[in-house]
């Protein structure tokens, strides 16, 4: 599992809030058999938001028809006119329901893939309000007769289960157009057939009405939808993230599907409408688990930019020469990575390898724990190099952290690329680039500690990333927590995207932002400031000052870079932006070892001065 | 291709089988001598090579250990194509495994070389109490179908290495020397291997 943040167990994100947006919907749904007007139209429960306007305008029209029961919900705008679409559509579900256990393919899929899912996200919990929700449905459209042929253990008591999984903040859904679920981040896909139901008929009856929902607030919570052809996915969040950031977390989760499966999938859609997808994805919890857990930890997955392990110019050079050696030789692309950073990339077409893709491929190979047996061979679809054709991917480990993936459209080419391996992995061994991977993944990037209040002082020094302290005291460092507070001016901690290069470098976390709590907080609070500052309209110059009780933030675009920085609540703004000109004195300074350059793009520009 | 030469045979095999059968399971035994209560599965293939001496011979094997998953198998003739020899595995706590080995079976017959070895594997023979598949009625299937059979267990280590032995035993017979159409004669490098095994009977 990957992690910057030594935080390695997955996030449960319990929701201390009983009112969960589950239970909300459920009331949607138990309003419509009442039947009754609706004497709630003024309040501020559930708002819908569209694409084009015009469903609120019928729902507001219909409002009329709506039961809204006292005290469950305030208002229930998007639920007008729907008795008979919810009553079909929890039938229909109810049907696939009873056939998918004998359609699920192969038998022991469902064994192995939930031995997947119990270890990496823990509890697999299942929900019962929503079984109940459906059920009342039934009871109104559908004859008694159907509650005998519903599974048993869809009836099993499992109340503290459902409990905790309501209390998830953070759900995650794939479905399909038919409403037959294909992805839950927690509890078994299977058991969500209602739960997915009534996510199909809210999108479905935004679609009748030549719309697209894209966002639907309850309480605190958000529901963000993503129709991607016959694949819908949403995102049920109480975290308070803008609605682009979750948007841009859906079209991750789409796009790592695609990188298993391609756009093809869509096909069998065609062909079945009730196409039952989940046997396709067996497996692959794990990869899922781990993208939606980088989502707190990973800036990469908000920046669409890579990192690079920092590495001396030559070191990266000799990596960087053998690899291009090889892609010179038929290879599409050649990649070296350790853990999630980039130490040399070369490949025919460089320029069309995007940060996204890269992520979503380094995402597969980390979260497979097959890969780390022995060398594999594997289809792989780089979503935006090409979203219908399969690559084929050669993937061995050189050591527990580095990795190498070459690859090709050429599916005969196994021996070709093994044979690359080998003399890639000779040159690498006799230019020790493994063991300078191995020492910078201890040693770290660029610490925040480093950076010097008088610049001049560090023209002096030819060290690692410029700092002015031996690289074996800064391993001392590690070993006993460092107890400063920052760097100079307050700084805490800063992330450098540079534009033309795609490449972002973040700083190392220290104190006091050291717990992953803490740093999923921070992440979280750049993505808002990442969100804002790429609000539509925004000029190319631009920056932006936040204080509130946890920091001071900084942004700052520019054409060439943007610029994110965090201080202390207390720091002052004169010095905290003189502290931002460093760091991109910094930055520059060091641009040989902690960014991929050999490429034409102007390398990191500085002819920006930040003033107050 | 098994490619013979100085008594060196260098032969493909592949695995193929439902996923959880123990395809993995089995080459790592072979392999490494290891076993994993927890081993994941399998994403498009893996490669390992091993060698065996049997007789007078040194059989180099290139193992491909295919993905069972569903969406995988469409590409299994990347894997068989020239394959020497193929162990289909199924799991005999498992009916549907079986049915699914049948499948791959009749796909070999249909695509595969028509030289090449075919063992038919019923794993995890150490779940005696949960086993669905008899031994009869595998043997009886195998025997009308030419295959050699055997049931192992990757987690005791029975009778893996002997079906390795095994199939490198059949592997000359089943190559008749004078077939010069579409074979390959290659001696690749051999690279990092493990020092020969060497075989049990
Ligand atoms: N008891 C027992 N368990 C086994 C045996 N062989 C494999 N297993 C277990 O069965 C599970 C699946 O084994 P794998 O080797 O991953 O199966 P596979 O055929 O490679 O599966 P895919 O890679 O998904 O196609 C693992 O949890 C193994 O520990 C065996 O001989 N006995
Ligand atoms: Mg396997």
């Amino acid at each position: 599992m990957p992690s910057d943040t030594g935080s390695s167990a997955p996030h449960h994100d319990l929701d201390p809030e009983p009112q969960s947006v589950e239970e909300q919907l459920a009331s949607v749904t138990l309003s419509v058999s009442d039947g009754q007007p609706s004497t709630h139209q003024e309040t501020n429960g559930v708002v819908l938001e569209s694409v084009n306007q015009n469903t609120q305008l019928v729902m507001e029209e219909q409002l009329q028809h709506i039961s809204v029961p006292a005290g469950e919900i305030d208002e229930v705008r998007e639920s007008a006119d729907r008795g008979v679409v919810w009553g079909r559509t929890a039938s229909e579900v109810d049907m696939d329901g009873l056939s998918s256990p004998s359609s699920s393919g192969y038998a022991g899929e469902r064994g192995s893939s939930s031995e997947t899912s119990g270890s990496v996200i823990g509890d697999v919990v299942e929900q019962d309000e929503i079984e109940e929700t459906r059920n009342d449905v039934i009871v109104d459209e559908v004859s008694e007769s159907r509650t005998p042929w519903l599974p048993a253990k869809r009836h099993v008591d499992e109340d503290d289960a459902s409990i905790s999984w309501r209390k998830r903040k953070k759900h995650f859904f794939i479905l399909s157009n038919s409403g037959k679920p294909i992805y839950s981040r927690y509890g078994d896909e299977h058991k969500l057939a209602g739960f997915s139901a009534t996510l199909q008929a809210i999108i479905s009856f935004v679609e009748d009405g030549g719309d697209c929902v894209k966002l639907l607030r309850a309480g605190k919570h958000q529901v963000v939808f993503l129709v991607k052809g016959p694949i819908y996915l949403v995102c049920i969040s109480c975290t308070e993230e803008p609605y682009e950031s979750l948007k841009g977390q859906l079209e991750l989760i789409y796009d790592q599907m695609l990188v298993i499966l391609t756009k093809s999938v869509n096909r069998c859609f065609e062909k079945n409408p009730k196409f039952d997808m989940t046997p396709l994805l067996g497996g692959t919890d794990v990869v899922f688990s781990s993208l939606i857990h980088s989502f707190s930890w990973n800036p990469a997955t908000f920046l669409h930019a890579y990192t690079c392990l920092p590495l001396a110019y030559a070191t990266r050079q000799a990596a960087g020469a053998i690899l291009q050696d090889v892609a010179d030789s038929g290879v599409l692309f050649a990649i070296l990575m350790s853990r999630h950073k980039v130490v040399s990339l070369v490949g025919a077409q460089k320029a069309s390898l995007h940060p996204d893709d890269m992520l979503l491929l380094a995402n597969f190979v980390m979260s497979s724990e097959s890969f780390r047996t022995s060398e594999s061979f594997s289809p792989v679809c780089l979503p935006r190099y090409n979203p219908f054709a399969f690559l084929y991917a050669y993937i061995h480990y050189f050591d527990a952290d580095t990795y190498l993936m070459l690859l090709t459209t050429n599916s005969d080419a196994f021996y070709h690329l093994k044979d690359c391996r080998i003399r890639i992995e000779a040159v690498l061994f006799k230019s020790n680039v493994l063991s300078e991977v191995q020492r910078s993944l201890i040693d770290g990037g660029m610490h925040i500690e480093d950076l010097l209040v008088d610049p001049l002082t560090r023209s002096e020094s030819s060290s690692h990333l410029g700092q002015h302290k031996p690289p074996t005291e800064s391993l001392e460092r590690l070993k006993e927590p460092y107890l400063g507070v920052g760097g100079p001016a307050g700084l805490w901690h800063f992330i450098y995207r540079s534009i033309y290069l795609d490449q972002y470098v973040s700083s190392e976390f220290s104190s006091p932002i050291n717990t992953p709590r803490q740093q999923k907080r921070l992440y979280r609070a750049y993505q808002k400031l990442f969100a804002s500052m790429h609000d539509k309209g925004v000029g190319p110059h631009k920056t932006q000052f936040r204080r509130d009780e946890n920091y001071v933030l900084l942004c700052w675009v520019t054409q060439d870079f943007e610029l994110y920085a965090a201080f202390d609540p207390l720091a002052d703004k004169a010095s905290a932006i003189k502290a931002c000109n460093r760091v991109c004195q910094w930055v520059k300074d060091v641009e040989n070892e902690i960014f991929l350059l050999d490429f034409i793009a102007p390398s990191v520009s500085f002819r920006y001065t930040l003033q107050e | 291709m098994a490619t013979i030469g100085h008594n060196n045979i260098n032969a493909k095999l592949v695995l193929l089988g439902d996923m959880g059968a123990g395809k993995s399971s089995i080459v790592l035994r072979f392999v490494k001598g290891q076993f994993l209560e927890f081993q994941e599965s399998t994403i498009g293939a893996a490669f390992f090579s091993q060698t065996l001496a049997v007789n007078d011979a040194t059989v180099k094997f290139e193992i491909w250990d295919t993905a069972g998953q569903e969406r995988y198998h469409s590409l299994a003739p990347m894997y068989y194509r020239g394959a020497a020899a193929a162990i289909i595995v199924y799991d005999i706590t498992n009916e549907d495994s079986f049915a699914r080995a049948k499948k791959w079976v009749l796909e070999l017959q249909k695509q595969g070389n028509p030289n090449m070895v075919v063992a038919l594997a019923g794993n995890k023979a150490d779940l005696e109490d949960k086993r669905k598949v008899t031994a009869e009625e595998a043997r009886a299937y195998a025997e009308e179908n030419n295959l050699f059979f055997m049931e192992t267990s990757a987690k005791t280590a029975s009778n893996v290495n002997d079906m390795f032995c095994e199939i490198a035993k059949r592997l000359p017979r089943a190559q008749p020397a004078p077939n010069p159409a579409g074979m390959v004669l290659v001696d690749r490098p051999s690279e990092g291997s493990r020092a020969a095994a060497s075989c049990c009977s």
